[in-house]
């Protein structure tokens, strides 16, 4: 299947993210998913951007948070509202929220 | 005409919030959608509980007693009742030392369908089946 | 193009959920899909009428109004509105009431859904 899960939060969420598998794979990082695309928690990325999949971040989330593109994971692509509906509509077929 | 699977997918404990009762009972109410639906159309959840979600499948819940409201075993031996499929990740009971012999059964209301324990490998494959997933 | 329902059971206050369900349904309809809500749990506060907008606080009754304008089907899980103190009469003109086979129904005949929780 096409997934694309919305991550929405930064501590809670990687157990069910890890365990899910899909032919293509897409995380949305939102809310407080946006820090697995921007802190690196001692000195590691989150473990989440070494799946097999497409990484994008919120960019309204980022700013939101004091965040700028300069701190975001170059695995990971800034996107916008509609960007996410593109992304939604054309690319994936089945979204989650976690 | 076609009638859709739907994989509900329930990994948040009971009772602290309401949220994996709602996924129960948006599943049981496929029972009257065809009333919004042409002929023919229908939906077909599957009910998976998965990491903590699991924790709600365990029987002898006391929520009426204690809170004056439905448990969520009432809701899903209801379930069970309306011939829902439920699935239990065995690998999350076994995580947290749940036995089955501890899990919800709905036969003394004289349902015929019993909450299945199978491998996330299984709920991997309903969740592919499914046209929607909705987490709970 | 398509339609999305979207599926909303966090509240209002004291989360981001919905501010984010109201901005991507507002970005579907600028892509020209069709957009449904659904309101169930805490999210039925959404469509109350006469919310005060104060700045420590989301708010979405402006928003609420502007999509329904737009063509949005919004519909309000009748039980879990009751269950707050919620009557019919105190949302938003244009809100639908029902219960929770609206929601499957919509979902039947959806090409994509977004299910956000409740907190």
């Amino acid at each position: 299947m096409k997934l694309c899960i919305f991550v929405n939060d930064f501590k809670t969420v990687t157990d069910t993210v890890e365990r899910l598998s899909a032919e293509k794979l897409g995380l949305i990082f939102i809310q407080n998913g946006v820090f697995h695309a921007t802190i690196k928690e001692n000195g590691k990325s989150s473990h989440l951007l070494e799946k097999p999949a497409s990484f994008y971040v919120l960019a309204e989330d980022l700013a939101t948070r004091g965040l700028t593109d300069a701190d975001v994971d170059k695995r990971v692509k800034i996107v916008n509202y509609g960007d996410v509906v593109d992304l939604i509509f054309n690319e994936y077929e089945k979204i989650i929220w976690l | 005409m076609s009638v859709i699977e739907v994989g509900f997918i329930i990994q948040r404990p009971p009772y602290k919030s309401e949220t994996s009762t709602l996924g129960v009972t948006h599943a049981i109410s496929y029972q009257v959608v065809d009333m919004l639906l042409e002929e023919g159309q229908g939906v077909t959840p599957k009910v998976c509980f998965i990491g903590e979600g699991v924790l709600n499948c365990i029987s002898g819940q006391k929520a009426m007693e204690n809170y004056g409201v439905t448990s969520i075993e009432s809701h899903i031996k209801n379930a069970l009742l309306v011939d829902l499929d439920l699935y239990v990740c065995k690998e999350d009971l076994e995580r947290f030392g749940i036995s089955e012999d501890r899990l919800i059964d709905a036969e003394d209301m004289g349902a015929d369908k019993k909450l299945q324990v199978v491998p996330f490998s299984e709920i991997q494959k309903i969740l592919n089946n499914s046209k929607h997933l909705l987490v709970f | 193009m398509g339609t999305l329902t979207i599926g909303c059971f966090a509240s209002l206050v004291g989360s981001k959920s919905l501010d984010f369900s109201l901005k991507l349904a507002k970005a579907a309809l600028d892509k020209g899909h069709k957009v449904n809500i659904w309101l169930s749990s805490n999210a039925t506060i959404m469509a109350k009428a006469n919310q005060k907008h104060l700045k420590d606080y989301s708010h979405s009754e402006k928003y609420v109004r502007e999509l329904l304008e737009r063509g949005v089907e919004i519909c309000e899980c009748e039980a879990c509105a009751l269950a707050r103190g919620i009557q019919k009469a105190e949302t938003v003109e244009g809100v639908e009431w029902s219960a929770m086979h609206w929601y499957l129904a919509k979902i039947y005949n959806s090409d994509r859904v977004v299910h956000i929780g409740g907190e």
